[in-house]
């Protein structure tokens, strides 16, 4: 038997009363392994999804489906830093996902 | 976090908006058999930041950076079949933290889990489960912030 997290769908129910993700650019910060990424990405126009743990980001890259390749990209780096390298305005939706 | 709060605000547009989501209370280790609830402990080493990041989000509502646009409490439910499932589901995690655990917490969290354990072995086909309580949160940019 594996682990079942959240069958109950408690999570997706309570994000997808609060937010519209069709055709949405989204940042996610502290994606971990994606396991709230995979369930709005094939929602979003692009998703960028940044953790500073590197195992988590591998771990997110190696579980990423075929289909999302071309619009969700993990990237291995903390929120200061990649806040500092982008521009302003640039995302329709923040997700800061158990990570404040 | 109220810098980090700050910097998500500039890089979302004006029409856009912020989901947080973060947890609002210790969770809790239980053993249930059915709708028998067997044995219930807190997961004592676990470091919620409890208020920390309420304080950071109101903060910035005051700040007039930021106005809640909408508010939701649910819970996360995490089953395994046995504790060692459990386990080593967290240990996935524990593996990517860079943080090394408290040795007593370490002891603590035996101790629960070397508990769930024993009423497992008596209880056939009850399962361990962790209880996650979290609040999401809808900001958008205050216009006149």
């Amino acid at each position: 038997m594996t682990v079942r997290v959240d069958p109950e769908n408690n999570e997706p129910r309570a994000l997808f009363d609060l937010a519209d993700f069709n055709g949405r650019r989204v940042l996610e910060i502290g994606c971990g392994d994606g396991r709230l990424t995979w369930l709005y990405a094939d929602k979003a126009a692009h998703v960028t999804a940044i953790d500073p743990v590197e195992g988590s980001i591998t771990q997110a890259k190696e579980n990423l489906p075929d289909d999302l390749k071309s619009r969700v990209e993990f990237r291995h780096i903390g929120f200061d830093d990649f806040a500092a390298a982008s521009d302003s305005s640039t995302f329709d939706i923040a997700i800061l996902s158990w990570s404040l | 976090m109220v810098h980090a709060l700050e910097e998500i605000r500039r890089l979302i547009k004006p029409d856009g908006f912020l989901i947080d989501v973060h947890p609002i209370s210790t969770p809790l280790i239980k053993v249930v058999h059915g709708n028998d609830v067997l044995f219930t402990e807190s997961d004592t080493g676990y470091d919620s930041h409890e208020g920390f990041t309420d304080n950071a989000l109101e903060q910035v509502v005051l700040r007039g950076l930021f106005v809640i646009e909408g508010e939701a409490e649910f819970e996360m439910i995490i089953y395994a079949s046995s504790v060692a499932e459990m386990r080593d589901f967290w240990a996935k995690y524990g593996a990517y933290d860079n943080e090394p655990e408290d040795e007593a917490i370490v002891a603590l969290k035996d101790a629960v889990y070397a508990k769930a354990d024993e009423i497992m072995q008596n209880a056939r086909g009850a399962e361990i489960t962790y209880h996650e309580r979290a609040r999401i949160t809808r900001l958008n940019p205050d216009a006149s912030g």
